[in-house]
């Protein structure tokens, strides 16, 4: 009887197993993007037993738009280019030749690839007066407030949440960066991250605010915080309805990325790279990848607001993959303005950058909002 | 002495107006976009291209054993000491280089009265020892070994006052044609007969037979052929007792 009674339950189990991966698989599959170049092979890879619970995961659109475009690996692609890219047009501006002997034939494009794998061999050196602890993993939880903002971003109908406070919630978790630097600053105690460090503090309240009201703005425009519909009312690009708005934006995303302009609390020829002066091999890989990475979420979530988010011509054969990848040239195409203000700018004192940002760019982003008000309210949204 | 300038100068930030700032930006973008897209590149890519270097240019030096006279008139004029005269088998002394020494003047090639010594356009050796700095008279014979990966000649050119770089598509030529000797050609001659002991070392020396040795009432007595002559002065060093000197023809 016992015996019986024990293979009752473990078939039961087993069943419950079942049912369970069953309805995982379910919630895969119904959501999976749906790309008519790859069908026929993903139909027979979906007939295949257990490679298809894989590629369903894969396809499965929240999945592929955290892990794949535009979550991480499009933020990698992203990296790799826009690091390569800033230096090379740098170096064509000033007369140059950039990065060239790693992949000749292809213009060096492998460089920031083979620096990155010397960052990974490098010796990570942690010096006595360091924070140990909050050192070395405040480089790595500067991730999270960086990733988790790709969860809100729709590409076309490739999302991973929908919340109608979506843009809050990015504002919100961007805003929390500049803290994990001062952080990473305080950790490092050293003369040269305290003086980043503050002046990273300084910029964080100079930008942020007008950051805000702009991004406030687009949702008085649009009458709602939801990114989804935001992009679904965009029948005339944001940047043609309140290209003030836009100005501002672009300018405190300068700022909040510590573009050259604005280059204040990284400051390499002053203070050699500010709150991150300590730092080497692969944690200072990570670090100095960090205001490329918000460049990134912030050219996303500009393309979002002002360039129509995913929309664009439609391309044959790619399906659902369109407006990914309409939204990711966008971002990569703000990324690259973003890079070529350093070629064209030096660098502005401290109390100059203040200024601005607490009077002229308050100021326009206040119009901005009245800008945006207005044709809320009369009804000018197309 | 005390500064005369009393006068304080203020520098006063420009007085500029909205629309002077808007086209100053919309300048600097203007020019940076189009250097962007037409570089005016100054970069010379070294070890592929080549800048080209006047004729005159100071590199390695490179040796004609055909032309030399062994003078040690280089040796001699080297400020640095560079240079060791080594015996040969054919009982003449030949110019060795001590590339740790060499301060690259070019002294020794502007003095060599017959142009055996050769300027080069190569200034980009390494020697992995000490040891092999030192060249010597085989060495120098042949221009120093180099790997050669270039493929470009990069000129300058001065076009309405501002210079222009050429790139063109040749390989530099590194070596460089003697000179034709410039510096007054010298003659050896008895400065204080007086001091002369006879002791035909000059005579010995000479390694054009300019001088000729002749026995007149039992003294031994010299003369110099001004024909023969080549001014290369090593009668002039070898005399013991300084009675020659060198003077000008």
């Amino acid at each position: 009887m016992a015996v019986s009674g024990t293979s009752r339950q473990k078939q039961t189990d087993e069943v419950m197993e079942l049912t369970l991966i069953n309805t995982v698989f379910q919630i895969f599959s119904s959501n999976m993007m749906d790309i008519p170049v790859i069908k026929p092979l993903v139909d027979v890879l979906m007939t295949v037993p257990i490679v298809k619970y894989l590629v369903a995961l894969i396809l499965w659109k929240p999945f592929f738009a955290v892990i794949l475009v535009p979550g991480l690996t499009g933020l990698m692609l992203s990296l790799l280019f826009i690091i390569w890219f800033e230096r090379k047009l740098t170096a064509r501006i000033q007369w140059r030749m950039g990065p060239l002997e790693i992949s000749r034939s292809i213009g060096g494009i492998l460089q920031p690839l083979a620096d990155g794998m010397r960052y990974f061999f490098q010796e990570i050196i942690i010096h006595k007066e360091a924070h140990r602890p909050y050192f070395v993993q405040f480089p790595i939880l500067a991730f999270i407030p960086v990733l988790l903002p790709v969860l809100f971003i729709p590409a076309g109908t490739v999302y991973a949440i929908r919340t109608p406070y979506a843009l809050p919630v990015i504002v919100s978790l961007i805003s929390m960066i500049p803290v994990v630097i001062m952080a990473i600053g305080w950790a490092s105690n050293s003369r040269l991250a305290f003086i980043g460090t503050v002046r990273e503090a300084f910029m964080y309240f100079g930008y942020e605010i007008p950051f805000i009201i702009a991004v406030l703005a687009m949702a008085v425009l649009y009458g709602t915080s939801d990114l989804y519909l935001i992009v679904e009312k965009q029948k005339v690009w944001g940047i043609a309805l309140n290209p003030i708005s836009a100005l501002v934006f672009l300018i405190t995303m300068a700022m909040a990325t510590s573009r050259l302009p604005f280059e204040i609390a990284e400051a390499d020829q002053e203070i050699a790279f500010g709150p991150f002066v300590e730092y080497s091999g692969i944690l200072f890989g990570l670090t100095m990848t960090l205001a490329y990475e918000k460049m990134y979420i912030l050219g996303l979530l500009f393309s979002v607001l002002f360039l129509g988010g995913g929309s664009g011509p439609p391309l044959p054969f790619l399906g659902d993959l369109t407006p990914v990848i309409w939204l990711y040239i966008k971002a990569v195409i703000i990324m690259c303005i973003m890079a070529f203000l350093r070629a064209v700018y030096p660098r502005y004192r401290i109390d100059q950058a203040l200024r601005l940002g607490w009077t002229y760019l308050a100021g326009l982003a206040v119009v901005s909002v009245v800008i945006a008000g207005l044709i809320s309210a009369g009804g000018l949204l197309p | 002495m005390r500064s005369r300038i009393t006068r304080r100068v203020r520098i006063k930030t420009p007085d500029l107006n909205l629309v002077d700032r808007v086209k100053g930006h919309i300048d600097a973008i203007v020019t940076a976009a189009f250097q962007a897209i037409f570089p005016d590149r100054i970069t010379i890519q070294y070890p592929r291209e080549r800048r080209d270097v006047p004729d005159n240019f100071r590199g390695m030096i490179q040796f004609d054993i055909n032309k030399c006279i062994s003078c040690f008139q280089c040796s001699f004029v080297c400020p640095a000491n560079a240079i060791m005269m080594r015996g040969a088998p054919d009982g003449r002394y030949y110019p060795c280089i001590d590339y740790t020494r060499c301060i690259f003047c070019h002294f020794c090639v502007d003095t060599c009265p017959r142009g055996a010594l050769l300027r080069t356009k190569i200034h980009d050796v390494a020697f992995s020892s000490m040891e092999e700095m030192f060249a010597t008279t085989e060495e120098l014979i042949e221009p120093p070994e180099m790997l050669r990966e270039d493929d470009t000649v990069i000129r300058y050119r001065i076009e309405n006052g501002d210079l222009v770089l050429e790139k063109i598509e040749e390989i530099a030529e590194l070596s460089t044609r003697p000179e034709i000797q410039v510096s007054p050609a010298k003659l050896s001659a008895c400065a204080h007969p007086e001091n002369c002991i006879a002791c035909t070392l000059c005579y010995l020396t000479c390694p054009s037979n300019a001088i000729s040795v002749k026995v007149v009432e039992g003294k031994r007595t010299f003369e110099i052929d001004p024909k023969l002559c080549t001014g290369c002065g090593l009668c002039v060093k070898e005399c013991p007792t300084c009675t020659l000197t060198l003077i000008e023809r």
